[in-house]
């Protein structure tokens, strides 16, 4: 079968041909056929929770702030139409300098294995098992973000601060085999962005990654011409009805105007599709999300159930690229391409997890849990949890979760009436910047209110990762034009204030160093 | 309007005790348990009519109004939240009324109330024990009593907010 390129006669297209269709073949596409499409039907299992249908994923996520541009997403039928991801074996891959020898050429030399067996999965710990490794699988091998060439060359992680793990190891992608000699970077795993190196070299699988995404990101695209840079993270970010256009006016720049926007994006932070490296997403902390009833930062996705997480990993794994906003649709695709019954190759757009991994995945991530915390309470602590009833914080952020699970509305969100029944509304705006929620294909006009637990391995803080420690998310002179944000600032901006959550700000150096001990120890 | 006019009439009054008395006590205050933490607040605009005379309880009137909107509870934010549509949605309500149905005496200055309360737009009839203490001309008004912030629509059930919400009322007429 060939894959078909089905998209408009654009840049867009010269784009895909030029980068990724080079890759497309052996992998993945090839040996689907008809009859792998079927599988699924026969061993399905009785339990395992149907994900996309029409009538689910119709209002599971909450409208755009622009409610005209609210993403409708493909069908039930397109969706289970999409072949199944085959799960092969992956190896480790290495800082070229810590590479053990000979290594590149066994990889060269071996044959592909399947490494998942649905067929096997039975009890929960089977799952949770598997669901660590898709967790670690890499939905992609067209080289979404770094490519092989990228990962082989040393100055690619002097460029990125790329962190390593023990012996060298560069922890956020692996190899993929699918055939002797066919040897891929695999992109896109979960843990390529929800795993932190800690300190000792160690991995924590979900914590707020600390995957230097759009640096390394950028480092690839020096080479790209600019009008492939513009397409790219057209696809990206374009969210035309914005007010004021922001990423339009970002592509409208030089290329080196956007890689400097790329390269802005702190540690931390990732320009997730239909976010914005503007505006970016802080990581969030994946270890207790089972407790969260509202999914990213504007809280786009419902979390009712573990069939609400499924749905969710599909969508930004990365069908979101095929939604329709209006009439807009980032790959530059109407309604009678996508649904022409013929592949769309975007990495993520044509394949699909089965549900049964699905279910595996969210099992999993429910599974992890954080590593025991060194903070343990005190004097201090416990004056600290005082100041913290009295600030008024615990209004918001709620024991035991340390939050109230709610969505506050961003300056210049004004709620809709029926909002209130359908959703957990928290009607007062903390004043924190709009940018994300407000001119994004993922904003809805809300940041919901964050977790507290873990944030002593956590950061940096705030939606968009503005401040690299807790001392500086109470510290007052971040209100002032003239400050300088210890995380996130932007690109070409020396100074800004990082305004909102005027909370604890005015306590005396005592009472914020107890309060900050106690915050330590959730 | 109305709100103006109310605001500029209770200008006036909250000034003269202020420079009445030196220790002053905020006429209306309230407390409420947050994690454990009394929470204080005030709701500094406000006005009554009063023609109470303890030998004519019958003929006696108590009538207030107080403006949600003047609420404070040291925290600006929460204030503005209280002040929004899931709290005292002072919008649309832009009044807390009571006033009284009928006295009895308990003897020693001290008196209890039937009163309705309404709340935004729940009215609910309470009983509040009272003081009444003379001195001079004017009359000392001091009470406290409970309510349930629930039973008038005031937020939701919460793990830390309780529901009973003490009102401490002072003031001299
Ligand atoms: C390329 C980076 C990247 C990859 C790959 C990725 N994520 Fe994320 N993830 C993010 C970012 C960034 C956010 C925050 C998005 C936002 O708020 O707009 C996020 C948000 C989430 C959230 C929402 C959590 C919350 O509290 O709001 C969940 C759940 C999640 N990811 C799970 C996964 C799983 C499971 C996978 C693999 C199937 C995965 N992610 C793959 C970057 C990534
Ligand atoms: C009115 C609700 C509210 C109150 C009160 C409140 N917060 Fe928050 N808090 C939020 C919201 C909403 C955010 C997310 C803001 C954003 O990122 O734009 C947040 C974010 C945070 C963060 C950053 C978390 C992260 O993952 O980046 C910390 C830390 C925090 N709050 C601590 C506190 C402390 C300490 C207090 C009391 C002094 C407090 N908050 C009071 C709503 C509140």
């Amino acid at each position: 079968m060939r894959p078909l390129l089905m998209l408009l006669k654009s840049k867009v297209s010269t784009l895909f041909r030029r980068y990724w269709v080079l890759f497309l073949f052996p992998i993945l596409v090839a040996g689907i056929s008809i009859d792998g499409i079927q599988k699924w039907v026969i061993q399905y299992g009785s339990d395992i929770p149907k994900v996309w249908t029409d009538e689910a994923i119709k209002d599971w996520e909450l409208p755009n702030f622009n409610p005209e541009f609210s993403a409708k997403p493909v069908s039930a039928a397109f969706y289970y139409n999409l072949p199944e991801r085959v799960i092969y074996k992956t190896y480790t891959v290495y800082h070229p300098d810590h590479e053990p020898e000979g290594y590149w050429d066994w990889l060269h030399s071996i044959d592909a294995e399947i490494e998942l067996d649905e067929s096997k999965l039975l009890t929960e710990e089977d799952f949770v098992k598997a669901g660590e490794l898709l967790f670690d699988y890499p939905i992609d091998s067209l080289g979404a973000i770094i490519s092989k060439e990228n990962v082989r060359d040393v100055g690619f992680y002097e460029y990125s601060e790329m962190p390593l793990s023990k012996d060298g190891i560069m922890p956020f992608a692996r190899w993929i085999v699918t055939g002797k000699g066919k040897v891929y970077l695999g992109n896109l795993s979960c843990g390529m962005c929800h795993t932190k190196v800690m300190p000792d070299g160690s991995l924590l699988k979900g914590a707020q990654g600390s995957f230097p995404g759009d640096k390394a990101f950028a480092y690839g695209l020096q080479k790209a011409p600019e009008n492939d840079v513009k397409a790219v993270s057209g696809f990206l970010f374009s969210s035309p009805w914005a007010e004021g256009d922001p990423h339009g006016e970002l592509l409208s720049k030089k290329k080196q105007d956007i890689l400097d926007a790329y390269a802005a994006v702190p540690t931390g932070a990732f320009g997730r599709q239909g976010t914005s490296i503007l505006f970016p997403p802080q990581i969030p902390d994946l270890i207790g999300v089972k407790d969260r009833k509202y999914l990213d930062h504007g809280g786009l996705g419902q979390h009712r159930n573990i069939e609400d997480l499924m749905r969710y990993i599909a969508m930004n794994q990365s069908l979101d690229f095929l939604n329709m906003y209006g009439s807009f649709n980032p790959l530059g695709l109407n309604d009678e391409v996508i649904n022409s019954g013929k592949p769309i190759m975007f990495p993520g757009t044509y394949d699909r997890h089965s549900d049964k991994q699905l279910y595996a995945l969210a099992k999993y991530v429910y599974s992890i849990k954080a590593p025991e915390n060194p903070n343990k309470p005190s004097q201090l602590t416990e004056k600290g949890k005082v100041i913290f009833a009295e600030q008024g914080c615990v209004t918001c952020h709620t024991p035991p979760y340390y939050t109230n699970n709610k969505l506050t509305p961003a300056d210049g969100f004004e709620i809709p009436e029926e909002h209130y029944d359908k959703y957990d509304i928290f009607d007062i705006s903390v004043g924190t910047d709009p940018g994300y929620t407000t001119k994004t294909r993922r904003g809805t006009g809300y940041y919901k209110v964050p977790s507290l637990r873990g944030l002593w391995y956590r950061g940096p803080f705030f939606h968009d990762a503005s401040l690299a420690k807790l001392e500086d998310v109470l510290d007052p002179k971040r209100l002032e034009s003239e400050y300088v944000p210890t995380a996130f600032i932007g690109a070409g901006i020396k100074n800004r204030a990082v305004s909102g959550h005027e909370f604890g700000l005015e306590l005396d150096p005592e009472d914020k160093k107890a309060l900050i001990a106690f915050l330590k120890t959730l | 309007m109305k709100v103006k006019i109310l605001l500029l009439l209770v200008f006036l009054f909250p000034f003269q005790i202020f420079c009445q008395s030196k220790n002053t006590i905020d006429p209306i205050r309230f407390q409420i348990k947050n994690a454990g933490i009394n929470v204080d607040g005030t709701i500094s605009d406000w006005e009554y009519e009063i023609s109470f005379d303890p030998k004519n309880l019958i003929d006696s009137k108590i009538k207030a109004t107080a403006n949600p909107q003047s609420i404070e509870t040291g925290i600006k934010l929460r204030d503005k939240h209280l002040q929004g549509r899931q709290y005292f949605n002072v919008e649309k309500f832009p009044e807390i009324r009571i006033s009284s149905k009928r006295f009895t005496s308990k003897g020693k200055g001290r008196f209890v109330g039937i009163f309705e309360l309404q709340v935004k737009d729940v009215k609910k009839e309470i009983t509040i024990p009272f003081a009444m203490i003379k001195s001079g001309k004017n009359q000392r008004f001091s009470a406290e009593f409970t309510i349930n912030r629930l039973d008038y629509g005031i937020g939701e059930s919460s793990l830390v907010l309780g529901d009973e919400v003490k009102i401490l009322i002072n003031f001299e007429k």
